[in-house]
């Protein structure tokens, strides 16, 4: 990755103010959406990026948010749906050449991966890692 | 030792460091008129007093930044910020006075005052520039430029500045170009010294010497208006010097976001802004008024009753304080125009001082918007807007509150200081332009600022300088912060 990218985060709850502030600490230029403006308190001091209130699924925010000019967008609100329609649009009308999504439901990785989108289940990670702790600890055959 | 003691001396170690690292910034400035020992190199005697406070700082600076620099680049709060400027630019002042009181030969209080003058680019001057040598106008010229960048966006822009917009914010530029502080920060930069270059160059070939091209575009793109010449640009007489003068204090007094975009090529957010809206308004209006009432009886000839009405009310709006002319028989109405210009300022996210447009506008557009509510039926929901750039903002109830709170407190604190000149002995017209200009770091001066003026009365003058150039709250803040905290990070316990 270049020395500063051009990150776009939507939503910004826990995970999305935790992403901005990293990202806008160690340099690059970071734009948070959310459609509540009281989500942004979330942001630590050491974020100094852009915040655009507003529905991340209408192109004119994306657009305020200068999405053309992106390099990576992370659509991490707390609804599946939206962050895959947001990913997709990223991807497909703005040619953004990262685009990563959380999803919750694992279910739903295998579509978000046809369409060519990286997705981080927290479900399944946790699954995941309860099993690996699980399988050392009690020596199961799991 | 309690946890709070703990945390507080961890994080006034931070601070500190930071100082640190402004003062080292502000000490190489000091010391950058050196540079034109090159040029000069029979001034060499007066190099030791840039050295000494040069030295000082960047010493002192140096040592702070290295022994107590957080391992991780901390971040800070807006409070913390405000202490680091606060106390950058009292030492940067201080630092500042040292040349001038070794080789101007003036008293301590004057020589604050210029320094005080010079970093905050009022350009109020008690030196005689006839007699004064040239490293010495030089550095007044330098402390401007330096100055209206702002100290901590200089800092910012360093490799190794804190994270997050604490710092920026507090020295009154929240604004920013791109969204990450650092970048922003040195964004503008490249925008004014490209600025600075292009002055240079475009005085040297209107006409001006080198040296005075130098001195006249750092202090015209500050807006600071230290000029090497007693009558200041008047000295020259020349349409053509006036005229690239005039732009100069123009993009100085533009934001730096809207210089942005339109260099950029989105020409859209200079038409829409409005910030330049009401300047293009207030330029036209005065300059019309002065012209028609004041200039037309005064100077004889149309093109020079011209020339002067548009230079004075830019020099005025932009805060920069380069005059042609005098305006002791300028009557009332000019005056009162000028104090008024002046009040209002220049652009906010510019080098300029003031109220700042971009606060008038507010105001201007909550009114109309208040003005039509009234007209509309009860249950019409709507918020009054207004383009900054190339965006279109929505104002806030709280965001009206804070800029009603900074008029009230700029506006008494004027009132205020004026008084205390009016009690010196001097008359309130003049009282009320020397206090604007004081306070709006503007520069124009009726005859109260002088080498023999009272030494309280300069001293009320570099209070209101240094409060109107960090926009008093942050003073406040910085101030309250570090006597509140000095007691539990000091004490013993």
């Amino acid at each position: 990755m270049a020395k500063s990218s051009y990150f776009v985060v939507v939503g910004c709850g826990r995970l999305g103010a935790l992403l901005s502030s990293q990202l806008s600490s160690a340099g690059h230029s970071v734009v948070t959406i959310d459609i509540q403006d009281s989500a942004f308190r979330h942001l630590a001091l050491e974020f100094s990026g852009f915040k655009v209130t507003g529905d991340a699924t209408e192109m004119t925010v994306l657009r305020k948010a200068n999405i053309e000019r992106a390099d990576c967008l992370l659509a991490v609100t707390d609804q599946d749906n939206l962050n895959l329609m947001v990913a997709q649009v990223a991807k497909i009308m703005f040619d953004v050449p990262v685009v990563m999504a959380r999803v919750y439901n694992p279910m739903r990785e295998a579509i978000y991966k046809d369409f060519g989108i990286a997705t981080i289940s927290p479900t399944q990670l946790s699954a995941q890692t309860f099993l690996d702790i699980l399988s050392q600890d009690m020596q199961m055959a799991l | 030792m309690g946890r709070y003691q703990t945390f507080l001396r961890q994080r006034y170690r931070a601070i500190a460091a930071y100082t640190g690292l402004v003062c080292l910034i502000a000490g190489v400035g000091i010391l950058s008129p050196l540079l034109a020992l090159l040029a000069y190199p029979e001034e060499w005697t007066l190099a030791m007093g840039f050295l000494l406070p040069g030295g000082l700082l960047i010493g002192l600076g140096g040592a702070a930044w290295q022994g107590l620099r957080p391992r991780n680049g901390a971040s800070l709060t807006l409070q913390e910020g405000s202490v680091i400027v606060v106390m950058a630019w009292i030492l940067a002042i201080l630092a500042g006075t040292v040349p001038f009181l070794r080789i101007s030969g003036l008293s301590f209080t004057q020589a604050l005052f210029e320094s005080t003058s010079g970093w905050t680019t009022t350009g109020l001057s008690v030196v005689d520039v006839t007699q004064a040598p040239r490293l010495i106008l030089l550095f007044r010229s330098v402390t401007e430029l330096l100055g209206g960048a702002g100290l901590a966006i200089i800092t910012l822009s360093a490799i190794a500045g804190p994270s997050g917009s604490g710092l920026s914010s507090a020295e009154g530029r929240s604004e920013q170009l791109a969204p990450n502080v650092r970048r922003s920060a040195k964004l503008v930069l490249k925008i004014y010294l490209g600025y600075i270059a292009l002055g240079i160059l475009a005085l040297v070939l209107a006409g001006m010497g080198w040296f005075d091209a130098v001195n006249h575009a750092f202090a015209a793109l500050s807006t600071g208006g230290f000029s090497t010449q007693d009558e200041s640009i008047g000295h020259w007489d020349s349409a053509l010097i006036e005229a690239v003068t005039l732009v100069l204090m123009l993009l100085g007094s533009l934001s730096f976001v809207t210089s942005y975009f339109t260099l950029t090529g989105r020409f859209q957010s200079l038409w829409r802004d409005g910030q330049v809206r009401l300047q293009t308004v207030l330029i036209g209006i005065s300059t019309l008024v002065l012209l028609t009432i004041v200039a037309l009886p005064i100077y004889s000839g149309l093109d020079k009753a011209i020339r002067v009405a548009l230079f004075e009310t830019v020099s005025a709006l932009t805060t920069t304080g380069f005059s042609t002319v005098g305006y002791d028989d300028w009557g009332s109405l000019g005056w009162g125009m000028m104090i008024l210009l002046m009040l209002v300022g220049g652009g906010a996210g510019s080098t300029a001082g003031g109220i700042k447009q971009l606060r008038i506008y507010m105001l201007y557009r909550s009114l109309l918007w208040e003005v039509q509510q009234m007209l509309k039926p009860d249950r019409v929901v709507g918020e009054p807007s207004l383009w900054q750039s190339d965006r279109r903002q929505f104002l806030k109830d709280t965001q009206v509150r804070q800029v009603a709170v900074f008029m009230f407190l700029y506006l008494a604190t004027f009132s205020l200081f004026t008084l205390i000149m009016s009690a010196h002995g001097y008359a309130l017209d003049k009282s009320l332009f020397e206090t604007a200009s004081s306070i709006g770091t503007v520069g124009l001066s009726v005859g109260v600022t002088a080498p023999d003026a009272p030494v309280t009365l300069l001293w009320t003058q570099i209070a209101a300088m240094f409060l109107g150039r960090l926009e008093f709250f942050t003073v406040f803040v910085g101030l309250t912060r570090m006597l509140r905290d000095m007691g539990p990070v000091l004490s013993r316990k």
